[in-house]
């Protein structure tokens, strides 16, 4: 069949068979390179893993902040952490470059960051709290108070739930309000246009338009490395302004928004720790438990076989004493 | 060396690929967002367009000529374009999966990018040489990446500024672009 059809067409015969050789060639030349070229883990889940809050509070439906990062790495949605809010979906959707979702109410509802309180005089030393905490931040032993380090306590709530007599409460962490001064939303200034006027008074030698610019539109890092640090307030650029821009005003809203991020980070950095340290010592405690189960399960097994193997034999000779 | 230097000049400036003759418009304006994630797929595309007028070169003179098969030659540089592409998306996802993420589907979609399939088949139009050939491909992928990361950078510093309305997001990009795209018109006549 395949003879005749070249025979009727033999023009066919070198374009089909070039054609199908480069085919072959460069199939065999790709199934080489995606062998070499296999992955074994995926190191976007560590970048993931970094831009969540660490609270571990599985609100998310998944055991802990790296679990549900493993689950991003897959296809996960982006909006499902109540904890970390808004921001931390602005941030993972800029990393994935994915669409910006609003947090999914089903999972929680984004709160003020709190600590759990234990009523100390109410507490009876049930120790229960004590490995539902997924950073280890409740101290205590059986039959002894316990109390919580309130600045390893991530505010995730799974203490509450196990506690026998509800002696443990969540209260609200007082933190710097964020939100802009007067000045600057009231839009009585106008335009920045780029005059310079500002940066020759500065005294710190700092370009006090172009942070404006980077205050503005959010963009921190860009205003770090424009050494927002480095201004010290002193309002030359507000008073030189042609334009009335309260430079200070975002300068400082910006400064605290920098400081609070970066004490974020270093929470969220301590909690991991403590949450990883916490799985290791879970992991050893079941291990203990079990090989103590096991033991005691083996023993019972040989007691019960010794004890039915002697009242057989004991039975037996009743039978046999009966016989006589 | 003289049309080797001026096969570079024209490729990248006056004869730019995406500003003078509006090839790969869609890398252009699609992943402009962000200075790094131009630089990455100006990478990319660096790699695969030289790799692919050597390949699309060879293939040509060594295996279409001989066999009298010329009138194959887009759909064979096709299949040679996307197995380098495809070759690159692995080699990229080992190495840098972060950028393969964010680069996401313009990836493959450097397989369509027309620049690299007009770099071929203009390789072959001009008679260039092989050394001419990977030349062309470097210098119009340099040419891409200048213009990319130009194009990005400028996007970057819009995203902040005070933009009327009506001109928020694609409008302001597509303006930036056809000035730039006429400042780029200037260097017209110089080769």
């Amino acid at each position: 069949m395949a003879t005749s059809f070249f025979s009727v067409f033999p023009a066919l015969v070198n374009p089909v068979v070039a054609l199908l050789g480069m085919g072959l060639g460069i199939g065999a030349l790709l199934a080489f390179v995606s062998k070499t070229f296999r992955l074994e883990s995926d190191p976007v889940v560590e970048k993931i893993n970094d831009l969540l809050p660490q609270t571990q509070c599985g609100q998310c439906g998944y055991p802990g902040c790296k679990p549900y990062a493993e689950a991003i790495a897959l296809g996960d949605a982006i909006n499902k952490c109540p904890p970390g809010g808004e921001k931390t979906i602005l941030n993972l959707a800029d990393l994935l470059n994915v669409q910006v979702l609003p947090l999914d109410e089903t999972y929680g509802h984004e709160e003020i960051k709190k600590v759990a309180f234990i009523r100390e005089e109410e507490c009876i030393g049930c120790a229960k709290c004590i490995p539902a905490c997924p950073v280890d931040a409740i101290l205590g032993a059986p039959k002894f108070m316990h109390t919580v380090i309130e600045s390893e306590c991530t505010g995730c709530d799974l203490c509450i739930e196990p506690c026998p007599v509800d002696c443990i409460d969540l209260i609200e962490v007082s933190q710097v309000s964020l939100s802009s001064s007067q000045a600057m939303n009231d839009e009585e200034y106008l335009a920045c246009i780029n005059c310079g006027l500002c940066i020759d008074e500065c005294p710190v030698d700092i370009l006090p338009h172009e942070l404006y610019w980077a205050c503005r539109g959010g963009e921190l890092e860009q205003a770090e490395a424009l050494n927002l640090m480095h201004c010290i307030e002193c309002g030359k650029c507000d008073k030189i302004c042609p334009s009335h821009i309260p430079l200070v005003d975002f300068y400082q809203s910006s400064k605290l928004e920098l400081k609070s991020q970066q004490r974020q980070k270093v929470d969220a950095e301590n909690a991991k720790q403590r949450f990883e340290n916490h799985q290791i010592r879970m992991a050893k405690l079941d291990a203990k438990e079990e090989h103590r189960r096991n033991k005691r399960a083996e023993l019972a097994k040989q007691n019960r076989q010794q004890t039915s193997s002697e009242s057989i034999k004991a039975a037996l000779e009743r039978v046999k004493a009966r016989k006589k | 060396m003289t049309d080797i230097f001026l096969i570079l000049v024209g490729a990248i400036l006056v004869n730019n690929f995406v500003l003078t003759q509006f090839l790969g418009l869609c890398p252009f304006m699609g992943v402009s967002g962000k200075v790094e994630t131009a630089i990455g797929m100006s990478a990319a595309t660096l790699f695969v367009l030289t790799l692919a007028s050597a390949c699309s070169y060879l293939v040509f003179h060594y295996l279409l000529v001989p066999l009298g098969l010329e009138y194959l030659r887009t759909i064979s540089f096709i299949v040679v374009i996307a197995a380098v592409v495809s070759i690159t998306e692995m080699v990229m996802h080992k190495t840098s999966p972060l950028l393969y993420r964010v680069l996401g589907i313009f990836l493959p979609l450097i397989t369509s990018n027309c620049a690299v399939l007009g770099v071929a088949l203009l390789n072959i139009n001009q008679a260039h040489s092989f050394a001419q050939s990977i030349f062309y491909g470097f210098g119009a992928a340099s040419g891409f990446s200048l213009v990319l990361i130009l194009f990005s950078a400028m996007r970057e510093k819009l995203s902040q500024c005070d933009i009327p309305e009506p001109f928020q997001g694609a409008a302001i990009a597509m303006i930036t672009a056809g000035l730039m795209s006429l400042a780029f018109m200037g260097f017209s006549g110089m080769v």
